[in-house]
């Protein structure tokens, strides 16, 4: 059954999502869950429901008063990191092991589209990026570790965007991923996992950097 | 008491949209009465609005007991013959581009879009060539921008969907667009048939799902929370859920809900049923309690596809047909719908007035063409950037009222009605037309008297000045013109074979047949063509337009109760089914002389047995608990499962399941 409040939970968790993702709803901005409503043209119903979800996904908080996007609190990221580091590395040297010849191909074809993009178009970027992060997942052919890490990206897009307006490293972002990927295709299960290390905790590296410079104390 | 009954009652409404009508019907379902009707015009831009008032029109008394809403809609049809689909890619995987040109099939696809790739399996579900992914990933990159939606057919898919499923998940990795797979739609391994399928349902998918929500909008708007069903082309029903996913199976659903509710009313199991609408006439036939179904797959807007649907006819007549005439100054009924004169003059009071002047005019006298209005169907509103100065200037005028096309043609300085230029105004609903139709003809008659009476009167009055003939001879020979049109649509859709255009000295024997069967206009000659059927007749003008046919071809007519919105009765009647088709066929040896062994190829599988017997146990056992899981899941009571074994060339076979069960009401 297609029931209305599931089609608008989903479109509202999608919306809403994208806005603290894309920092249009900023870190620590309160939540109006009214005004949510209004501006999608859904009910209340919905929108709490697709909240309900966001702060399972730890991007809104919900104390005893009131709703807010999640901060960027740098312990916080430092946790983040350390995990995604672990199951990602993991997942290069998985990838390198399992790799079906179909997979080689959608890991090139994101590569080249991604070479393709101007470096003034971040949301088509970003995107690229994040089918790739996806597709390295989907590539180890371990579901469950897929999964688990759609969770991590989701919480790792928002500092993309943070990133962003401060990075100068997009290129090497993409040389990283052609030679992750020639890792993958010749099988090199160690090459495939230091490789992913470096990329991701260079990106890690550089947003603390960026934070430490933005926060005012 | 009250109590009892109340927990007894299972009230459930059924709606068809229509081209011109959009008609509800609140029923008891158990007992199998009809409680209330309404019709309200069906609103094309926005079919919802139409819905809503025809469930407010109904006046349900306590909305919260409704237990199941079904629904009809020429949505899908109208969106392909008005190429008000999404825009499509179609990757063709195995294809052959010579021979798809040499019988000039590109047209038929139902996109401009469509691209070839290496790649497909052979006869035997043996790899032709190496999918070539590589070129297919390419070319996603490039279009995923300019479509909404992918559709991938792979050349003998259904027998081994190898690649287009290595296609769908690597192209699902690198974009976002929905994706549809030809072998999902179609078991058959006509190709071309399997590709348009799959291009029109991926064309249609965000369409129909926008309106299933719009539906569902408007069920708790007026607080009705049941579940949604949907009707296909062949009658039967599925889940709002499954209509969303492979939309192209409602094609042809509003007549085939049109026949099985002329069944379910008449309680006929033999007979032709005609639906009398208000721009065509649809036959459809049912034998044996069911209506018969085509053997090719439907065809819409010349579109052939390998979907399901009932064995139908539809011609353009109905009670608003424009009644007009040609240069030879013959009668000419439809197959263009417009607005009843007589309706035009309910709504604008005027146009009586200027009818009226204008059969008092003798000189120049008034040509057929001052019968037809145009008017503005909606307001535009004030922002009229979207449009060219001459359909700027058309509003402009419109919005003073309707005018006759010989004003309109002076005022904007065009010498013909053909260069108006208005074609983008009437296909969006902005400008609509209005003249002679039988609806009028009605009102003169006194048989159906709801709109100005007068308006009809002088509409007839001025046909009959310019043709030179007495009106109640030229009433007379439009009603039989209008029955001969159906007789012969009835004829040709039995016998399917077309009897050429009428005309006095035609050699042709059939045509003399057919007009002496008619009109016994032999001298020495009687000849009879018999249905062997009753017709039943199904809309609102069916009781005066179908007697004489019924009568010219000896049969009776039968017009049951509620015939008028028999069409939505039939969305409620019809059975919630799914079906599977399991194909098992042998795997050959490399020099193709020895069978190693044989496979099962389902929907999303295959498996490989060594011997025939257990490859045939495991595809019935799986299809049918697999059918039967997806028929409850689709809503439907205590299904029952049909399997039928179906040999299909050497040592291959066809399992064919269907589950089928009544709908299950939410209480």
């Amino acid at each position: 059954m297609m029931e209305l409040v599931r089609v608008d939970t989903q479109r509202a968790y999608a919306v809403i999502r994208e806005k603290i993702t894309t920092l249009e709803l900023a870190p620590g901005a309160p939540v109006d869950e009214g005004k949510l409503a209004l501006e999608l043209d859904v009910g209340l119903v919905p929108v709490r429901e697709a909240i309900k979800l966001l702060v399972h996904d730890h991007l809104i908080e919900a104390p005893s008063m009131g709703l807010f996007v999640a901060e960027v609190k740098i312990p916080e990221l430092r946790q983040i990191s350390e995990i995604r580091l672990l199951l990602e590395c993991y997942c290069a040297q998985q990838a390198a092991k399992y790799a079906t010849p179909d997979d080689l191909v959608v890991l090139e074809a994101l590569c080249r589209e991604q070479s393709q993009v101007p470096a003034d178009e971040p949301r088509l970027l970003f995107d690229l990026d994040h089918k790739f992060h996806q597709a390295i997942a989907q590539a180890a052919h371990n579901k469950y570790l897929a999964d688990i890490l759609d969770d991590f990206f989701g919480l790792s897009q928002r500092l993309w965007f943070l990133a962003l307006p401060h990075l100068e490293f997009l290129p090497t972002a993409v040389e990283k991923h052609l030679e992750l990927v020639a890792a993958i295709k010749v099988q090199d299960e160690d090459r495939a996992e230091a490789i992913m290390r470096q990329h991701i905790q260079g990106f890690y590296d550089k947003v603390f950097e960026i934070l430490q410079n933005l926060s005012p104390q | 008491m009250k109590n009892k009954k109340q927990t007894q009652e299972a009230l459930v409404l059924g709606i068809d949209t229509g081209g011109t009508y959009t008609d509800g019907v609140l029923l008891e379902y158990h007992s199998r009465t009809v409680l209330a009707a309404h019709k309200s015009l069906t609103t094309k831009r926005d079919f919802a609005i139409g819905i809503e008032k025809v469930i407010e029109g109904i006046q349900i008394q306590d909305p919260s007991s409704i237990q199941m809403v079904s629904i009809s809609t020429t949505l899908a049809t109208n969106a392909i013959a008005e190429g008000k689909g999404k825009r499509v890619a179609l990757f063709l995987i195995g294809y052959d581009p010579e021979l798809v040109a040499s019988f000039q099939m590109e047209r038929h696809f139902a996109t401009p879009n469509f691209y070839y790739f290496a790649g497909g399996h052979d006869l035997f579900g043996q790899e032709k060539e190496p999918l070539d992914l590589t070129a297919l990933l390419e070319k996603t990159s490039q279009l995923k921008s300019q479509v909404d939606a992918i559709a991938i057919s792979s050349y003998f898919s259904p027998l081994n969907p190898e690649h287009e499923t290595r296609a769908y998940n690597a192209i699902s990795k690198v974009c976002d667009l929905p994706i549809v797979l030809g072998h999902q739609l179609s078991t058959k391994l006509g190709s071309v048939e399997r590709a348009t399928t799959a291009a029109l349902n991926a064309s249609l998918l965000s369409v129909l799902q926008d309106f299933i929500v719009a539906v569902r909008r408007a069920m708790e708007h007026r607080g009705i929370d049941a579940p949604l069903m949907v009707v296909r082309g062949d009658g039967t029903l599925m889940s709002d859920e499954f209509a969303a996913r492979s939309p192209v199976e409602t094609i042809h659903s509003g007549p085939a809900a049109s026949a099985i509710g002329g069944r379910f009313l008449s309680h006929q199991d033999d007979a032709l049923i005609l639906d009398v609408g208000g721009t065509t006439t649809d036959l459809a036939l049912i034998q044996g309690g069911n209506v018969t179904i085509s053997e090719t797959g439907a065809s819409v807007s010349g579109y052939k596809t390998s979907v399901k649907a009932a064995n139908l006819l539809s011609i353009g007549l109905g009670g608003d047909s424009h009644i007009t005439v040609d240069r030879e100054n013959n009668i000419v009924i439809g197959p263009e719908r417009v607005v009843p004169l007589a309706y035009l003059a309910y709504q604008h009071p005027e146009i009586q007035n200027r009818l009226k002047a204008l059969i008092q005019k003798t000189w120049p006298p008034p040509t057929p063409n001052w019968l037809e209005y145009w008017f503005l169907l909606r307001d535009p509103g004030d922002n009229l950037r979207a449009f060219s100065d001459r359909e700027k200037t058309l509003i402009k005028i419109l919005k003073a009222g309707p005018i006759a096309i010989p004003d309109l043609v002076k005022q904007v300085n065009a010498l013909h009605k053909n260069q108006l230029g208005a074609d983008e105004l009437i296909r969006r609903e902005i400008i609509g037309k209005a003249g002679l139709t039988p609806t009028d003809l009605l009102h003169i008659d006194g048989r159906h008297t709801p709109w100005d009476v007068k308006a009809a009167k002088y509409g007839l009055k001025l046909l009959s000045n310019h043709l030179h003939w007495e009106e109640p001879g030229l009433t007379e020979f439009i009603w039989t013109l209008s029955s001969e049109l159906i007789a012969k649509a009835i004829i040709e859709f039995l016998t399917e074979k077309s009897i050429p255009p009428s005309s006095a000295h035609s050699p042709d024997l059939g045509l003399w047949f057919f007009r002496n069967s008619l009109y016994a206009e032999h001298p020495h000659l009687a000849t009879q063509i018999h249905l062997q059927y009753p017709i039943i007749g199904i809309g609102a003008p069916a009781d005066i337009m179908l007697q004489d046919v019924a009568k010219l071809l000896y049969t009776e007519l039968i017009l049951p109760d509620h015939y008028y919105v028999a069409n939505a009765v039939g969305a409620i009647a019809g059975s919630v089914m799914v079906s599977e088709e399991i194909l098992i066929y042998p795997h050959l040896s490399e020099a193709g002389m020895d069978v190693i062994s044989y496979y099962v190829q389902a929907r999303d599988g295959r498996e490989e047995f060594e011997e025939l017997t257990d490859a045939l146990g495991h595809a019935r056992k799986s299809g049918h608990d697999r059918v039967l899981s997806a028929a409850l899941r689709s809503g439907a009571d205590n299904p029952q499962v049909v399997v039928e074994e179906i040999a299909d060339g050497i040592d291959s076979y066809r399992i064919r399941l269907q589950a089928v069960g009544n709908p299950r009401l939410s209480k």
